[in-house]
C-alpha cells in the first residue's frame, strides 16, 4: 500500500470516525449522510441474495434500522464500508433462511419483481439485453449454495477484496478463495445450461 | 509448474490474490497449457459477465421507509443519546461563554433585569417570594426533534443474537444476568471467544467500542472482552 492510499485510508477512517460521533450526539443529518453513501450497495447485496427487488426492499430497510442502532457502537476497527456489509450479510442470512429455501430449484426462475435498471446514457435495445442478461445473473446465483453466493456477489459485483471478503463473512482468507473459485465455477456450469 | 493449477488457484491468479511465486509458476504453466487457458477464459468471461450486470436503481420511496421505519422503532439508547446531546449543548454553551465581550455583555444584561426586578417587587418582598427549596417542583425539559419517537429515558438496551443486553455503564449485561458474577473470562481474539463471535457474530457490535459483554454460553456466566 502506498503512502498516498494509506494516508486516504486514515481520512475515511477518521471521517467515518466523526459521522458515528455526531450521530451518538443525536444529529440526524450524519445518519442521512450513511443512508447517502451506503443505500444503493446495501440494495444491491439484498437484491442478489435475496433475487427478488420486494424483499430487496425490505431487507435494505431492516438493515438501515439496525445500522441505526449500532452505529454508535462502531468503533473504527474495520471500514465503515466493511462493518456495513458484515451487518447486512449477517442479517440477510438470517431473514432468507426463516423465508424460504436459500437455493432455488433448477429450472424454476426466479421473480425479480418490477426491478428498474433505468439508465438514460443506454439505448432500449441494449437496455433490453442487460435486463435479460441481469435476469439470468440473478437466477443462476439464487442456485448457488448460500456461502458461494455471499462470496461470489461480494468479490465480483461489489468488488471487494479477499481481505474485505474475510472480515464480513468472519472466515479465513484459505475459504474465501475457495468459496469464490467454487462458487463462480459452479456459476458458470448454472448459465451455461 | 508441471502440474494443472486448480480451479481455486486459477481464480485466484485471475484476482492478483495470489503469491508472486505461486504466479510465476502458474504462467509459465499457461503458456505450455491450452486446457487452461481455456478454463481461465471461461473464467474470465464470466466475471467480466458479473461486472457488467447492471445494478438495480433504489426504489424511490425507499429513504422515506427507512426513516419511517427507525421512527417507529424504540429508541435504543435513548438515555446515553439524550446525555451526549445535553453534553455538545454544554460544551457549545462554555465555548460561547468563555468569550470576553459574550462575558460583558451577559454582566450588564443581568445587572439592568436584577435592577429592574427590585424595583418592581422591592428586597423583601422578592426574599418571601422565592419558595422553599423543598417546596419547589422540579421542571425536567426534554427535547425532541420531527420524527423522533419521546424520549421516555428507557435503560440503553441492545438485541443481539436474539438475546437483550443492558448497558450497565461499563459494560454490556444479557437482560436478566444483572447482579451475577461472571464464572469466567474469555478473550475475543482466543480460540474460544472466536467460536463464540462465529456463533453470535453480531456480539461483535458490542464490543466494537472496546467494553466487555456479560453473556449466558454453554450453561456458564460469560464476560467476553474485546483486544
Amino acid at each position: 500500500m502506498g503512502v498516498a492510499t494509506a494516508s486516504a485510508v486514515v481520512h475515511d477512517l477518521d471521517v467515518e470516525l466523526e459521522l458515528v460521533e455526531r450521530h451518538r450526539c443525536g444529529d440526524a443529518q450524519a445518519f442521512d449522510e450513511v443512508y447517502t453513501r451506503f443505500a444503493e450497495m446495501v440494495y444491491n447485496l439484498a437484491f442478489r441474495l435475496s433475487g427478488n427487488c420486494e424483499e430487496a426492499s425490505d431487507l435494505t430497510q431492516e438493515v438501515f434500522l439496525r445500522i441505526y442502532r449500532h452505529l454508535g457502537s462502531f468503533g473504527g476497527r474495520s471500514s465503515l464500508k466493511t462493518w456495513i456489509f458484515r451487518i447486512a450479510i449477517n442479517h440477510c442470512r438470517d431473514r432468507l433462511s426463516r423465508w424460504r429455501p436459500l437455493t432455488q430449484p433448477i429450472g424454476e426462475d426466479v421473480e425479480e419483481g418490477e426491478v428498474s435498471y433505468a439508465d438514460p446514457r443506454r439505448g432500449p435495445e441494449e437496455l433490453a439485453v442487460a435486463a435479460d442478461e441481469g435476469r439470468r445473473v440473478t437466477s443462476g446465483l439464487a442456485r448457488l449454495p448460500q456461502a458461494f453466493r455471499e462470496a461470489v456477489v461480494l468479490r465480483d459485483i461489489e468488488g471487494l477484496s479477499y481481505e474485505e471478503i474475510a472480515e464480513v463473512l468472519g472466515v479465513r482468507i484459505g475459504t474465501v478463495r475457495s468459496r469464490i473459485a467454487r462458487g463462480r465455477d459452479q456459476l458458470r456450469t448454472l448459465l451455461e445450461t | 509448474m508441471n502440474r494443472h493449477p486448480s480451479t481455486e488457484q486459477l481464480s485466484s491468479y485471475m484476482d492478483g490474490e495470489i503469491g508472486s511465486s505461486k504466479e510465476e509458476q502458474i504462467e509459465e504453466h499457461l503458456d505450455l497449457c491450452p486446457a487452461c487457458r481455456t478454463q481461465l477464459e471461461a473464467m474470465e468471461r464470466l466475471v467480466s459477465g458479473l461486472q457488467r450486470v447492471q445494478r438495480p436503481s433504489l426504489p424511490p420511496d425507499l429513504a422515506v421507509a427507512v426513516r419511517r421505519r427507525i421512527a417507529a422503532a424504540p429508541e435504543p439508547y435513548g438515555l446515553d443519546r439524550l446525555l451526549r446531546r445535553l453534553q455538545l449543548h454544554l460544551s457549545q454553551l462554555s465555548e460561547i461563554a468563555l468569550r470576553p465581550a459574550f462575558r460583558t455583555s451577559a454582566a450588564m444584561g443581568l445587572a439592568i433585569l436584577f435592577s429592574v426586578f427590585l424595583l418592581n417587587n422591592g428586597l423583601e418582598h422578592a426574599r418571601h417570594a422565592a419558595p422553599a427549596l423543598d417546596e419547589r417542583a422540579t421542571v425536567v425539559t426534554v427535547q425532541t426533534y420531527f420524527g423522533q419517537p419521546p424520549l421516555d429515558l428507557p435503560p440503553t438496551t441492545s438485541e443481539v443474537a436474539g438475546r437483550e443486553f443492558v448497558w450497565l455503564g461499563d459494560r454490556w449485561i444479557q437482560r436478566g444476568l444483572e447482579g451475577k458474577k461472571p464464572e469466567s473470562h474469555v478473550m475475543a481474539e482466543s480460540p474460544e471467544g472466536r467460536a463464540m463471535l462465529s456463533k453470535y457474530a453480531d456480539l461483535d457490535l458490542l464490543l466494537a467500542d472496546g467494553t466487555p459483554v456479560v453473556l449466558r454460553y454453554r450453561l456458564a456466566t460469560v464476560e467476553l472482552s474485546g483486544s
